[in-house]
């Protein structure tokens, strides 16, 4: 099922350009964001796709981690932190990622959002922002 | 079927207030307000929730004398926009008639006018419904219209810091019948006048396990008339030590937790219909059996739960009391918290999420599928959200028991004020009051800004289906 604020939300980020899209399968919601741009190296790539979940009761739920299209390598071999069940959503093969907040910077529920929680995905592909990975 | 009106007690005292002036003297003038309903819909009753007053402002009020009151097109033509735009039920007319007194009735002018003016709503709008109250100084009478018909309201709810309850037969207060010689020892503290309400009120409870069981003796023995008990679990051995009444039998042969207290109950004889509701209060039918009630007693232990029980007393007008205890420590670091909670949320109040009652990271959770939870899990950074919380049965009935002293209050006032929350630490033998929301959101879609407030049915669906609710059920 999807939230309608994560309805809203992805509509709000398209208008803004982003290539965004929001789908259900198996009854839970993905949003899934296209060619985010990351550096290379160390990643083998210059953009990936991403891939986050969101819980029926968003915007009261926090988000939280992040799926990675697979493969994508990094150094000349595997992130150490990609290191979730490799799972197929939508025709894909995703890998999930220990990304938190951390706990001097936690969700805020009312001012975090989609876009800022993208953001904070693309501090992983950075290494910036969370310290907490486990 | 009968129909009701549900109001919060900010509107309700408001309303009073700004009509006080009405009845100050013999040449006082009639007053009176436009409100907006959505509505509320039983097999037995049909409650219209006001969601707001449109206050009149200046030139709204286009005649207003010692015998008449008519307000401008213009007010009413607003209220009406308003009612289409926010997808609400219909139009409420207040007005005062400031020579009745211990009565109130509509007056030949009222019968006579009425009907041309819903006649005209509806020809705008065919789905339009209105109601009319007049207010006397201490009684009110009400109306309400639907396409052509018009019947006789009967109740208003006032839900707020207390839970009243007047009459819209334009009848003054009766005195309350005699209680039962069984409750005599609770007159005290729950009067006569409270006494009769509790025993002509729908009381909810959800989750008739620890704190649920003990919730229903309370409510019982206080002379509660009829409680809604829902819960979907069947007995276990490991519950034996805190639900109350359940047997070795009722575990070995797997009983609905609901239906051993509703058996229990009924065996007591006291007058109490429990009506057992063996489902998820996350599937929006069986959520949609609390519409009937006028208090929601959550003896929940999950977050999930807490946000739709949230949500249901904002659009629905419906207070809640919500209950917790925590058992909090390990077997290496020792006892480190055993704390005891009640909660009380209304339209007027913060929602347990604001109040820091309930975590977002716990409801995220809670709210995935099951599979992502799986997957979650396996990361190995969710454990905590899953653990066996303990509980005994001691210190369940020291949230029951609080919470059944500030339901009491609610029907018949003994504290200053209700915090928000109260928490009770059996460690340092300390109660804690929470009067402010400790992690308010000024955007709470919950709450604060909740727009489907007082909306009812006419409101975004509740709860879930039955397979998505009974995916966020414990595997």
């Amino acid at each position: 099922m999807i939230p309608q604020a994560a309805a809203d939300e992805v509509a709000a980020l398209k208008r803004r350009g982003a290539r965004v899209d929001i789908f259900d399968e198996n009854q839970q919601c993905y949003i899934k964001a296209d060619a985010v741009e990351i550096p290379s190296p160390p990643w083998a790539a210059t953009a990936t796709d991403i891939m986050i979940a969101i819980p029926a009761t968003y915007e009261n739920a926090e988000l939280d981690g992040f799926y990675v299209a697979v493969p994508l390598g990094w150094n000349g071999a595997a992130h150490p932190r990609i290191n979730g069940t490799a799972i197929t959503i939508n025709g894909r093969q995703w890998q999930g990622i220990s990304w938190h907040y951390p706990d001097g910077r936690k969700w805020m529920r009312g001012a975090d959002n989609i876009d800022s929680h993208l953001t904070h995905c693309r501090g992983f592909f950075l290494h910036r922002g969370a310290t907490n990975g486990y | 079927m009968g129909t009701n009106l549900r109001i919060t007690d900010r509107h309700w005292d408001t309303l009073r207030k700004r009509c006080a002036a009405s009845f100050r003297s013999w040449t006082s003038k009639e007053t009176g307000a436009i409100a907006l309903f959505g509505r509320s819909v039983t097999e037995s009753s049909r409650d219209l929730l006001v969601s707001e007053i449109l206050w009149p402002g200046p030139g709204d009020i286009k005649e207003a004398g010692t015998g008449n009151l008519v307000f401008d097109g213009s007010y009413i033509r607003r209220a009406h926009m308003l009612v289409r735009e926010r997808r609400l039920a219909g139009l409420l007319f207040i007005h005062t008639h400031p020579h009745q007194d211990e009565t109130a009735s509509f007056s030949p002018y009222d019968d006579s006018e009425e009907p041309e003016l819903v006649a005209n709503l509806c020809e705008i709008e065919p789905q339009t419904t209105v109601a009319s109250i007049v207010l006397s100084k201490h009684a009110q009478f009400g109306r309400y219209y639907e396409g052509e018909t018009c019947e006789p309201m009967q109740r208003i709810f006032v839900v707020g810091e207390t839970l009243r309850e007047l009459s819209l037969t334009g009848t003054a207060p009766q005195p309350p019948p005699s209680p039962a010689s069984i409750f005599d020892r609770g007159r005290a503290l729950t009067g006569n006048g409270a006494l009769a309400r509790l025993a002509g009120m729908t009381v909810g409870v959800v989750g008739a396990s620890g704190t649920g069981s003990l919730m229903v003796e309370f409510l019982v023995r206080a002379g509660c008339g009829r409680i809604v008990l829902i819960d979907s679990d069947l007995v276990k051995d490991v519950n034996l030590n805190r639900i109350l009444h359940a047997s070795v039998w009722d575990a070995e042969t797997r009983q609905p937790k609901v239906e051993v207290l509703r058996r229990e109950v009924t065996w007591k004889g006291l007058r109490c219909e429990v009506r057992s509701i063996k489902g998820s209060i996350l599937d929006e039918r069986v959520l949609a059996e609390l519409k009937t009630c006028q208090l929601v007693i959550g003896c929940v232990d999950r977050a999930l739960p807490r946000e739709v029980l949230c949500k249901l007393s904002q659009q629905y007008l419906l207070p809640y009391l919500d209950l917790g205890t925590e058992i909090g420590g390990t077997e290496e670091s020792g006892i480190a918290s055993v704390d005891s909670r009640v909660s009380y949320v209304t339209p007027d109040r913060p929602c347990l999420f604001c109040m820091g009652v309930v975590d977002s990271r716990q409801l995220s959770f809670e709210s995935l599928s099951r599979e992502e939870r799986k997957r979650r899990l396996a990361l190995g950074y969710s454990d905590d959200l899953v653990m066996t919380q303990p509980a005994v049965m001691d210190l369940n009935a020291r949230a029951s028991s609080m919470a059944m002293m500030w339901a009491r209050h609610l029907l018949q006032p003994f504290m200053a004020s209700l915090p928000l929350a109260v928490y009770e630490n059996l460690i340092t033998l300390t109660t804690r009051s929470i009067s402010s929301p400790r992690a308010a959101t000024q955007n709470c879609s919950i709450c604060a800004a909740n727009r489907y407030r007082g909306l009812g049915d006419m409101g975004p669906r509740l709860g879930y289906d039955e397979l998505t609710a009974a995916s966020f059920m414990d595997d």
